[in-house]
């Protein structure tokens, strides 16, 4: 396995804590009745997002914005070993990613701005670097 | 231009357009709701939000297309059918997004179902 696969496993490994991290107390503030529900619009009255907590909403949104980055760190980490093209570089750049999205969801939670932006940044451009790397 | 190409293409094609969505977000909302933690709800209207929904359904398509990719390779699958899916595919998605920006409302949807049956056409192929 190379370095950017495991730094892939365990990247997704990350998305299903983030998951537990929404779901536990999305589920605690709405009740089950509402998360278990059909969520059909005209019964809960507002979108889910809307009835959290800001900081359950913040790990919401933080969710929904790593399966965009993880997508394509996935692609970005396929072709790099399917390729045989894994070098120290992008085994670096994988694990910045890792290590920038695990950043991300305390940084969003807890609302440091502008360091979520930043770190973001950082994982997205170790993405996109090994994007390029695969390509040339 | 093998299968794996086209999807780092993609790849770059989604990035372009994640890029020129948050350049529309900024526009209309600003860099400091943009670095925010955006508690409070705020919506983008125009070709800011047709970025917003084309980025969205590239994420989507770029969802199913990877796996087909990937498919492809390991069954040892490729032919000149499935480069020339891929390819096809390439083309209605960069067709897709100023089809999108622009309102151009047929051609929007014809390269979204050219970009759909192409992606269909390899999960096919790898089987």
């Amino acid at each position: 396995m190379t370095p950017e696969l495991t730094a892939l496993t365990l990247a997704a490994l990350l998305q299903v804590v983030q998951y537990a991290l929404m779901a536990v107390p999305a589920n605690l503030e709405l009740g089950a009745g509402k998360t278990l529900s059909p969520r059909d619009p005209d019964r809960l009255g507002a979108p889910l997002q809307d009835q959290v907590s800001p900081r359950t909403g913040r790990l919401m949104r933080a969710l929904n914005n790593h399966f965009e980055g993880l997508i394509l760190f996935a692609i970005a980490c396929t072709v790099v070993t399917m390729s045989d093209q894994s070098t120290p570089f992008t085994a670096a750049c994988a694990w910045t990613y890792l290590a920038a999205r695990a950043a991300y969801v305390p940084a969003y939670a807890f609302g440091l701005v502008p360091w979520r932006s930043l770190i973001w940044f950082a994982g997205f451009l170790a993405t996109t670097l090994m994007l390029v790397a695969a390509l040339i | 231009m093998t299968e794996p190409t086209a999807l780092i293409l993609y790849a770059f094609l989604v990035i372009v357009t994640l890029l020129l969505q948050a350049t529309g977000t900024m526009t209309q909302l600003g860099m400091g709701y943009l670095l925010s933690s955006r508690d409070e709800k705020r919506t983008v209207s125009g070709i800011a939000g047709r970025l917003e929904r084309a980025l969205d359904n590239s994420v989507t398509a770029m969802v199913l297309f990877a796996p087909a990719v990937l498919l492809i390779v390991v069954t040892d699958s490729s032919t000149n059918q499935s480069v020339l899916a891929c390819q096809v595919f390439l083309i209605a998605r960069v067709i897709y997004l100023p089809a999108y920006a622009f309102k151009l409302t047929g051609i929007r949807s014809l390269a979204w179902t050219a970009g759909l049956l192409c992606t269909a056409l390899l999960y096919f192929l790898a089987l």
